[in-house]
C-alpha cells in the first residue's frame, strides 16, 4: 500500500519533467511542421489556436484539463486529432511485444543460468556466460537488422517488419529480449550458486533425490526471488528498449508513437505516452510485489 | 488486420495469441496482390488542403488532384482542367474536362471548384495554403464546365496554386470539411478504401478516372521509418515502390540484388550553401566567389550521390521553362586563393601553389558551416571542409538538431548553412528567397526565406514585376534575375537532386515523375504473379 501511495507523486514528477524538457528543447513545433514550403502562413494564429503561445505550465494545465474531460487533442495545428485513441491502439502492441520479449528472455536465461550454475567452472558455464556478455553488449539497433538479414532475407523464414501476424512478432521479441536474457542468466547463475551451497540442498541430495529434482524443485524455487526482483527492475529498461526495437521493425506501438510525437513536437502526444509509460512502470512494480508473495510465503507473513 | 496480409503459417505461440486479438488471422503468403508503396513518415493528413508534408501532398494528390499539374519542364498544364487562358491580366478562365466524377459517384462541375476555393478563401477550413490564394477576389461558375477566377491584382504565380485538390462541394465547408482528413474523396486515379492503422493506407483503383481505371488492383501505402528496414523490405521483395526516401548511398546495395531497378529523372530539389551577407567576411563578394571557386561538386556527385544529381548553376534546374544560363563559377582553386588575397586574407602561405599546399596550420580565414544531423548531409559537409582547407579556409562543421538548426538559420545566426529546397517549380520562389522584402524579421514573423540577408534593389524590382506580366515577359525577367543573382552570389549553388524511384520487378510500366509525384502509378501495371 505504501508503494501505491507514491504513484501520484511519480506521475506528477514525470509529467512536470517532460513538460519542462519539451519547453527547453529548441525549435518551434509550428515552424518545424511548416518547414520550407509555406513562407506566408500566419504562424502566430496557428500557435494561438492550440495554446503554444502560452508558458509551459499553462500548456501542462491545458493538457490535464483536456485529459480529465477525455477530450485530449494533439497540440499540433490545424488537425488537433484526438490523442487517446492513438494511445489505446498502440498500447496493446507494446504490451504484447514486451511480454513476448520476457518470454524469450526467461526461456533463454533460466536454462542457461541453471545449467551454468550446476556445472560451475566447466565449458558449459564459460560458454553460457560468454553468450550472456555478448547479449548485453549487442545494441538493439544493430542486432535487429542483423536478425532481419539472416532470418528474413538469407533464410527467408520470417517477415522483415510490421505487426500483421504472429510471425512478425518473432524477430522483434528476440531483439528486445536478448539483453534481458543475458542479464537474467547471470543473475540466475549467481542466485543458483548461492542456494546450491545451502544445507537443505545437501540434505535433499543425501535423501537420495535425483539431481534433477534437487536442482529444480529445491534449489531453483529458492533461487527465484532475486530473479524476480531483477526481472521487475529490468522491465522499465525493457520499455525503453521497446522504442528502438519498434523503430527498427516498424512495430506500431508506444515507442513508434513517442518518436513520431517528438519528431512533430506534438507535446500533448509526448505527454500522454510518457504518462502511460509511467503508469506501466508503477504497475510493474506493484506486480513484482505480488509475485514475491506468491513465490515466497515469508514475505507475506512479515 | 490489414487485408493485404499474410503469414505463411501460424506460429504455435498459443500463450502469446491470447494476449493480442489481432493475432488470429493467418493467411497463405504466396498470393500477394497489389502494389506496396513504402513511405518514410505517416501522411500528416489526407486532405490536400491541410497536409504540410511531402508524403501527405503526394498521397492527397493521388486521391484528389487539382485543376493544374506540372509538366516535365515545370510548366502548369491542365489536370482536371482541360485548358486555361488569361481573359485579361486579372481574369483566368479554365475549362474542365468532360464527364469528371468524384469517388462517391457525383459529377465534378464548376460549382465544386467554386465551392472548394471559396471554402479556402473564406478561411472556413484552417488551410495553411489559404494565404497563397489571397490574391483571388472571387470565383465564378458561369457554366458547368467553365470556371473563372477573378484576381484582385495581376498575379501570374496564381496558376501554380491551382494545383490544390478539388473536392465535392459538400466537403468545402464545415462540418463535413473535417471528413476529408480521414476519409478523403476526390476525382483522382485511386480512391480511399481504408486505414487499418496509422502505418497502413489502402487505396483502390477508381473505375471512372478520366484517364481510365488504373490497372493496379490494390495500392497499399505503408510507413517504415527506419531507413535500413526500408531497404531490407525492398530486398525481401515485400515492397514495390519507394520514391525519394532511400539515400543514394544505399543504391549500390539495392542494385546488387539484381531484381530491383532504380529509375531517376533530373529533379528540382535544390541543394545550396547559404551565406550570411549581413556582416563578417561573407559580406564581401570576393570571399563568396572564392568559396564558390574552391568547392568542387563533381567528386561528390559521383561518390556520394551516385549520379542521381546534376550540377546546379542557380536555383532553377536546367530543364525548367524559366531557366537561363548564367556564368556560374567553375572549380578553380588558384582563382579562389587570388580572390581571398585581394579581399585581404593573405594567410601565411601567400604565393604557394594552392593545389599542392598542405592544410595550413594557421588558416587565412575561419568559417563555420551549420548543417542538420542527417548523416548524409554531414558527410558532404566534411568534403567541403577538405576542399576549403586546400585554399587556406578552415571550415568548422556544426551539425545541429533540426529545430535548433532552423532557428539559427532563420534568425541569421550562422556564417554558412547547407540546405535543400525540396521542390523548385514556380519561379516566383526566387522572390521568396532573394527579394529583400523576404528577409526574415519580426515584421514577417521570421517567415521570409531570404535567410542570407541579401539586398539588391534592382533584383527586387525585376522579381516584383515578374509576378504581374505574361509568360513570355516573365521568362525574360527571370533570365535577368538569374544573371543578377549569379553576379552577387548570395548562395552557392550545388546541385539539383534527381527524383529517384526504387522499383521491384512486380511494378511495370512506371515512368517516374521529375517532381517525385506518385501519379505515374495510374498508368503502371502489376506484373503477373
Amino acid at each position: 500500500m505504501r508503494r501505491l501511495a507514491g504513484t501520484p507523486l511519480a506521475i506528477a514528477g514525470s509529467l512536470l519533467l517532460v513538460s519542462l524538457f519539451l519547453d527547453l528543447v529548441p525549435g518551434d513545433p509550428v515552424e518545424l511542421m511548416l518547414g520550407e514550403q509555406a513562407p506566408s502562413i500566419d504562424r502566430q494564429a496557428l500557435r494561438h489556436a492550440v495554446g503554444l503561445d502560452r508558458p509551459w505550465y499553462a500548456q501542462l494545465w491545458l493538457f490535464l484539463e483536456q485529459l480529465a474531460t477525455g477530450q485530449l487533442r494533439s497540440s499540433l495545428p490545424p488537425f488537433q486529432r484526438k490523442v487517446l485513441p492513438q494511445v489505446w491502439a498502440a498500447l496493446p502492441n507494446t504490451l504484447l511485444l514486451t511480454f513476448a520479449a520476457i518470454v524469450v528472455a526467461v526461456l533463454i536465461a533460466i536454462p542457461l543460468g541453471v545449467a551454468a550454475a550446476s556445472r560451475k567452472g566447466s565449458a558449459v558455464d564459460h560458454g553460457a556466460m560468454a553468450v550472456a556478455v555478448a547479449g548485453v553488449a549487442l545494441p538493439r539497433f544493430w542486432l535487429g537488422p542483423m536478425l532481419i538479414i539472416l532470418f528474413a532475407i538469407k533464410l527467408d523464414w520470417l517477415p522483415v517488419s510490421g505487426a500483421e501476424s504472429a510471425r512478425h512478432l518473432v524477430l522483434p521479441a528476440i531483439t528486445l529480449g536478448t539483453a534481458l536474457a543475458a542479464f537474467l542468466s547471470r543473475v540466475t547463475r549467481a542466485s543458483m550458486l548461492d542456494t546450491l551451497r545451502e544445507e537443505y540442498v545437501t540434505v535433499s541430495r543425501a535423501k537420495g533425490l535425483s539431481p534433477w529434482a534437487v536442482l529444480w524443485k529445491h534449489a531453483f524455487r529458492n533461487a527465484l526471488l532475486p530473479i524476480i526482483t531483477v526481472l521487475g527492475l529490468e522491465l522499465g529498461a525493457l520499455l525503453g528498449g521497446a522504442i528502438v526495437t519498434e523503430k527498427v521493425f516498424a512495430w506500431p506501438g508506444m515507442g513508434t508513437l513517442l518518436l513520431s510525437g517528438i519528431e512533430k513536437r506534438d507535446y500533448n502526444l509526448v505527454r500522454a505516452v510518457v504518462l502511460v509509460f509511467t503508469l506501466c512502470y508503477v504497475a510493474i512494480n506493484a506486480l513484482t510485489d505480488v509475485a514475491y508473495t506468491a513465490v515466497d510465503p515469508r514475505v507475506r507473513h512479515r | 488486420m490489414s487485408p493485404l496480409v499474410i503469414g505463411r503459417s501460424c506460429f504455435g505461440l498459443a500463450a502469446l495469441a491470447t494476449t493480442g486479438a489481432w493475432l488470429v488471422g493467418c493467411h497463405p503468403e504466396q498470393s500477394r496482390e497489389g502494389i506496396v508503396v513504402l513511405v518514410d513518415s505517416v501522411p500528416d493528413s489526407l486532405d490536400a488542403r491541410l497536409t504540410l508534408t511531402t508524403v501527405g501532398q503526394r498521397v492527397a494528390q493521388l486521391i484528389s488532384p487539382g485543376l493544374i499539374t506540372f509538366d516535365d519542364e515545370g510548366q502548369p498544364v491542365g489536370d482536371l482542367a482541360r485548358e486555361y487562358r488569361m481573359l485579361d491580366s486579372r481574369t483566368l478562365e479554365l475549362t474542365l474536362r468532360e464527364h469528371l466524377t468524384f469517388h462517391d459517384g457525383s459529377p465534378l462541375t464548376s460549382e465544386d471548384v467554386k465551392a472548394t476555393f471559396e471554402g479556402l478563401i473564406s478561411r472556413a477550413v484552417p488551410s495553411p495554403r489559404a494565404d497563397k490564394l489571397e490574391a483571388i477576389e472571387w470565383v465564378e461558375a458561369p457554366e458547368p464546365l467553365t470556371v473563372r477566377i477573378h484576381l484582385k491584382r495581376p498575379y501570374a504565380p496564381m496558376l501554380s496554386e491551382l494545383s490544390i485538390g478539388i473536392l465535392p462541394r459538400s466537403r468545402a465547408l464545415p462540418p463535413d470539411a473535417a471528413k476529408q482528413d480521414r476519409e478523403p474523396i476526390g476525382a483522382g486515379p485511386f480512391r480511399f478504401a481504408g486505414q487499418p492503422d496509422e502505418e497502413h493506407l489502402l487505396l483502390l483503383p477508381f473505375e471512372s478516372y478520366y484517364l481510365g481505371k488504373p490497372r493496379i488492383r490494390k495500392l497499399l501505402i505503408r510507413t517504415v521509418r527506419d531507413q535500413t528496414t526500408l531497404v531490407l523490405e525492398l530486398l525481401k521483395g515485400r515492397a514495390d515502390l519507394v520514391v525519394g526516401a532511400v539515400s543514394p548511398s544505399l543504391f549500390p546495395a539495392l542494385l546488387a540484388d539484381g531484381r530491383i531497378r532504380i529509375l531517376s529523372r533530373p529533379g528540382s530539389a535544390y541543394a545550396y550553401l547559404g551565406l550570411n551577407l549581413r556582416s563578417g567576411p561573407l559580406a564581401d563578394e570576393r570571399v563568396r566567389r572564392a568559396i564558390c571557386h574552391a568547392t568542387d561538386v563533381e567528386p561528390l556527385l559521383q561518390a556520394k550521390l551516385h549520379g542521381v544529381a546534376e550540377p546546379a548553376t542557380g536555383m532553377l534546374p536546367r530543364w525548367h521553362w524559366a531557366y537561363a544560363k548564367t556564368n556560374g563559377c567553375r572549380w578553380d582553386a588558384a582563382r579562389a586563393v587570388q580572390l581571398l588575397q585581394e579581399a585581404g586574407y593573405a594567410g601565411p602561405q601567400a604565393g604557394a601553389d594552392p593545389s599542392s599546399a598542405p592544410l595550413a596550420i594557421r588558416p587565412r580565414l575561419r568559417l563555420t558551416l551549420k548543417t542538420s544531423t542527417d548523416r548524409f548531409r554531414k558527410s558532404i559537409a566534411l568534403v567541403f571542409r577538405e576542399q576549403l582547407a586546400a585554399v587556406g579556409i578552415d571550415l568548422e562543421i556544426r551539425s545541429l538538431e533540426a529545430g535548433t538548426f532552423f532557428n539559427d538559420v532563420r534568425k541569421g545566426n550562422f556564417e554558412l548553412f547547407g540546405l535543400v529546397f525540396s521542390q523548385v517549380l514556380e519561379p516566383d520562389l526566387l522572390r521568396w528567397v532573394f527579394s529583400s522584402s523576404n528577409i526574415p524579421g519580426p515584421e514577417n514573423a521570421f517567415g521570409g526565406l531570404n535567410r542570407m540577408g541579401y539586398r539588391n534593389e534592382r533584383l527586387d524590382e525585376v522579381l516584383d514585376r515578374a509576378t504581374r506580366v505574361d509568360r513570355d515577359e516573365r521568362k525574360q525577367l527571370y533570365a535577368q534575375a538569374q544573371a543578377l543573382i549569379d553576379a552577387d552570389l548570395p548562395c552557392i549553388p550545388l546541385w539539383h537532386e534527381s527524383s529517384a524511384a526504387v522499383l521491384s520487378a512486380r511494378l511495370q510500366e512506371y515512368e517516374p515523375s521529375p517532381h517525385g509525384y506518385l501519379q505515374p502509378l495510374a498508368a503502371a501495371r502489376e506484373a503477373a504473379p
